[in-house]
């Protein structure tokens, strides 16, 4: 506790004055980490491309009527990264799929992390027959392969970007579930909780005052996670064509590719840039993760 | 084919390293890398067979020919079972077959059908006109049995065999098609015992008895199909010992195993994209076949489905039923963009139902009745039809909401898609909304008339009678929980009228005209549409498939013809398997590139882990 002398702070600016203490000291640890820093700058590049696209590429980049080239032309000084099948010019295209394979990951993730979340925190709150029953819903789901259940859930749903985060999002929150539930059983059985429930503080309160803000360092860096391997889950449906046709994304450029014949073709511009595009932004997303993960994690971070 | 293909090389090993690397960064779980270290062979096997390898796509739908109606299950036919006549490979004109000679009587109204005595089943019974006989009964009294080939029965007043050697039909009004009866004939002794003929489908036990060049001795769902050749077959044993089929659900990897020397073919259907041809074009022992298809490639429309019964079912947009927003639809179709952009110049336009390749069917639309590329007119004709435009720029149906038609497209076959992107902006502008609905199997939402608009695609018999049927009032399910013969839910009166007719005369000139004036009425009724006429482009090793027949001789395809001509034909070639090194060090090399890259990446986990860990210490 520090001992701040009478200036007229009342409890919300002290609460203030310690958030900001707080992000600060976060930013200068996050800092010591150096690949935590470089995907944090390959993150922000990305984000400016994707936000920016419309202003240099603009949506009808992914139009075939007008497309400006032949089909299959490899690099040149016009496209420099070739063109695809129907002649659009492909840097336009990874650059716009950027968009679409962002939206989706992180949409999905935050889907994914809210479910495990809400379930994590409750069952940990609540435990007995409620508890038991989460937790084994959350063992069903994580024994079930992923990529199966998620083909499962894109088949039987309509072809859309909100199929698709949907299917990303409730079939990864099972680890996420186990993680919250573990650390809320860790804080409550932190004193102040018992003191809180003593002077009357009820399971809302407690659950949203007291045990999320304590697991949300947890929550933050299993999001971070679990964007990239949501971007990469994505690419694979799409790849498996389970995605909207009619949408760029980077998957569905390598599903575009496949079918075209590049792969035996060998025109590897076809493939390799959303190839590449998908990698860099998922290892960007984790080094993030992990630079986050042992900042903000209590038990990782003793030492310092 | 040189040796300056030598040089040629490194880029192309250079290019599947990229092309490894970006897979093993980017696919998680082993998807399709149809990588195999240890290629098989497909030709000498170990006893010494000649064994031809296939590659195809398509599932079998039956083995029964009672009900098969898929290409690849109706060519396995043919090689499976003898037709009473067959189809001259070089010009289509009607051969002997199981019958030697055919004679109508002076009315045109009974024929008699002179059966070979030298063919035998392959269980060592003689093939009869006994059997001839008793299929086509069958196909008169039972429904089921008539599933696939129905139409050509359906004027049948009475089928007899009077002697082992002679087969009678007799009609009950002229029939043009009785030298082209595209049924295969079965063998009485075994099919007798089938109990329900819309059940059965021939997969069960095996070897399965027949009398064509080829006998079925496996089949597995979506995996292969096995033929071994007829030894006793009356026309000359194939030269090939064994005839396989084997499934290549991804075009790409049927490629790869074509480089490999794993395939000896890879059949044209769907055919080969432009950038696979192109490039099997520059590859050594391998010739790439582009040859005039003898498809329709057609855009089908939903008319309301309904059954013979008069029940109507299905959910097809209500204005389509209005024969100018079809017109109109089609208008803003730019074909030429198609065959240029879409196939690079591996299909030709298209006109009429029937292909090109069919001289004596083909027709054209006239200068003023065809529904020339035109979206400005389009959107006339729409706005007359009453569907005009709202405040967002989007054409509202009668109920008031915004049109968009649901697209029933092929998830296997990638033009499907392409065209589909083509529309969804050629109809966008127009102001009607596309939604794509591209599944692995349309033929649930098909059959249950839950389209709007659907690609559609039909292999035309040098006797055009066959795709004409499928369109007439007869071929509709009996009831709306039936399965019919028909191909889109095509009712229409004056067609069916033509149809009667064509089928009744004799006259080749005079039925020719009947059946160009059937497709001038479809053209013009707007249900089928066809926008190309794709080639048939498909690939075989030379250092297998010594010589092969192409049907028609000149400019001809391989895989799909009307006989067993290519098959029966192909032969071996003497050398073989030296092929396999050259392609196969791009594969080892890919390989390794894949294993160096992903080793690269686990050593960079590895460290991140140990740094973290380090960390928590």
């Amino acid at each position: 506790m520090t001992t701040t002398t009478g200036t007229a702070s009342g409890p919300r600016a002290l609460a203030r004055q310690r958030r900001r203490a707080s992000a600060a000291r976060f930013w200068r640890r996050y800092r010591a980490e150096r690949a935590g820093l470089y995907g944090l700058t390959v993150l922000a590049l990305c984000a400016l491309l994707a936000l920016c696209a419309p202003l240099f590429v603009g949506a009808d980049v992914s139009s075939v009527t007008d497309a400006p080239g032949r089909p299959m032309q490899s690099p040149s000084a016009e496209f420099p990264l070739g063109t695809d099948q129907f002649g659009r010019d492909l840097l336009g295209l990874v650059v716009w799929g950027s968009r679409v394979s962002l939206l989706v990951g992180l949409l999905a993730a935050v889907l994914s992390v809210s479910i495990g979340t809400l379930i994590g925190i409750t069952a940990g709150h609540f435990k007995g027959w409620y508890a038991t029953v989460m937790m084994r819903i959350t063992d069903w789901f994580l024994v079930m392969p992923t990529l199966v259940l998620a083909i499962a859930l894109a088949t039987v749903m309509s072809r859309s970007l909100t199929t698709i985060v949907v299917a990303i999002g409730v079939t990864t929150w099972p680890t996420t579930a186990r993680l919250v539930r573990a650390q809320t059983l860790a804080v409550e059985t932190r004193p102040y909780i018992e003191r809180a429930k003593a002077l009357g503080g009820g399971h809302w309160h407690l659950m949203s005052r007291h045990v999320l803000p304590n697991v949300m360092p947890l929550v933050l860096a299993q999001t971070t996670l679990i964007i990239s391997s949501a971007i990469l889950a994505e690419a694979t449906l799409a790849f498996l064509g389970l995605g909207d046709p009619a949408i760029v994304s980077w998957g569905g450029l390598l599903q575009d590719a496949r079918e075209a014949g590049a792969v035996s073709a060998g025109d590897w511009w076809y493939l390799v840039p959303p190839g590449i595009a998908i990698a860099v932004v998922a290892l960007a997303f984790t080094l993030c993760g992990r630079a986050v993960e042992s900042v903000l994690n209590p038990r990782l971070g003793v030492s310092r | 084919m040189g040796t300056n293909d030598q040089t040629r090389k490194l880029p192309r090993g250079l290019r599947l390293v990229a092309v490894a690397g970006a897979a093993a960064l980017t696919l998680t779980a082993g998807l399709a890398t149809p990588l195999d270290p240890a290629p098989r062979q497909a030709r000498a096997a170990d006893d010494g067979k000649q064994v031809l390898t296939v590659a195809v796509a398509q599932s079998v739908d039956s083995l029964s020919p009672f009900l098969a109606v898929r290409l690849l299950s109706t060519s396995i036919h043919r090689l499976m079972y003898e037709y009473l006549t067959g189809y001259d490979p070089k010009d289509n004109h009607a051969i002997p077959g199981l019958a030697t000679r055919w004679e109508p009587s002076p009315d045109k109204l009974t024929w008699t059908y002179t059966i070979r005595s030298n063919s035998r089943w392959s269980d060592g019974e003689r093939a009869t006109a006994e059997d001839a006989a008793w299929t086509f009964n069958k196909m008169m009294t039972d429904d089921g049995a008539a599933t696939a080939n129905g139409s050509y029965v359906g004027n049948f007043r009475r089928v007899t065999a009077p002697s082992p050697t002679k087969l009678v039909i007799e009609l009950k009004k002229p029939q043009a098609t009785m030298t082209a009866l595209d049924v295969p004939i079965v063998p009485k002794h075994v099919w007798e015992k089938v109990t329900d003929f819309s059940e059965f489908n021939n997969d069960k036990s095996f070897p399965v008895v027949g009398n064509g060049p080829f006998v079925l001795t496996g089949y597995k769902a979506d995996s292969y199909v096995r033929l071994k050749a007829n030894k006793n077959f009356w026309r000359g044993t194939p030269k090939f010992d064994e005839l396989v089929f084997r499934y290549y659900k991804d075009q790409d990897a049927a490629v790869s195993a074509l480089r490999k020397g794993e395939v000896s073919f890879v059949a044209g259907s769907p055919s080969l994209t432009p950038a696979q041809a192109a490039s099997l074009e520059g590859a050594d022992d391998i010739k790439v076949n582009d040859a005039p298809g003898r498809r329709f490639y057609a855009l089908a429309t939903n008319p309301g489905a309904k059954a013979k019964n008069g029940k109507r079912f299905g959910d097809g947009h209500p204005s389509l039923l209005d024969r100018r927003v079809r017109n109109a639809l089609f208008m803003a179709v730019d074909r030429e963009a198609i065959i240029d952009k879409v196939f690079q110049g591996h299909a030709v336009e298209g006109e009429g139902y029937i292909p090109p390749r069919f001289q004596d069917y083909f027709w054209k639309p006239a200068a003023n009745q065809k529904l020339v590329y035109d979206p400005a007119k389009a959107a006339r004709l729409l706005d007359r039809a009453g569907y005009r435009k709202n405040g967002d720029g989007k054409r509202v149906g009668k109920d008031g909401k915004p049109i968009t038609y649901r697209v029933l497209c092929h998830a296997t076959d990638p033009n499907d898609k392409a065209v589909g992107k083509y529309l969804q902006e050629w109809w966008g502008e127009l102001g009607i909304g596309v939604r794509l609905n591209c599944l692995d199997n349309v033929t649930d939402p098909w059959l249950a008339g839950e389209y709007d608009l659907a690609f559609d695609g039909w292999s035309v018999n040098p006797d055009p009678d066959f795709v004409l049927s499928i369109h007439t009032c007869g071929a509709l399910p009996a009831t709306p929980q039936d399965t019919g013969a028909t191909d889109n839910f095509i009712c229409d009166r004056k067609y069916d009228e033509l149809y009667a007719r064509q089928l009744a005369e004799y006259d080749p000139a005079k039925r020719a005209d009947i059946v160009k004036r059937m497709e001038s009425r479809l053209y013009d009724l707007g249900y089928m549409n066809v926008m190309a006429y794709p080639n048939a482009v498909e690939a075989y090793r030379t250092d297998q498939i010594k010589s092969i027949t192409t049907m028609p001789a000149k400019a001809g395809n391989i895989y799909g013809q009307d006989g067993y001509w290519s098959w029966w034909s192909a032969v071996p070639a003497d050398s073989g398997g030296s092929s396999d090194s050259a392609s196969s060090t791009g594969v080892v090399v890919a390989i390794v590139a894949g294993a160096v890259l992903l080793g690269g990446l686990g050593a960079f986990a590895a460290m991140r882990r140990r740094a973290t860990a380090e960390d928590r210490e």
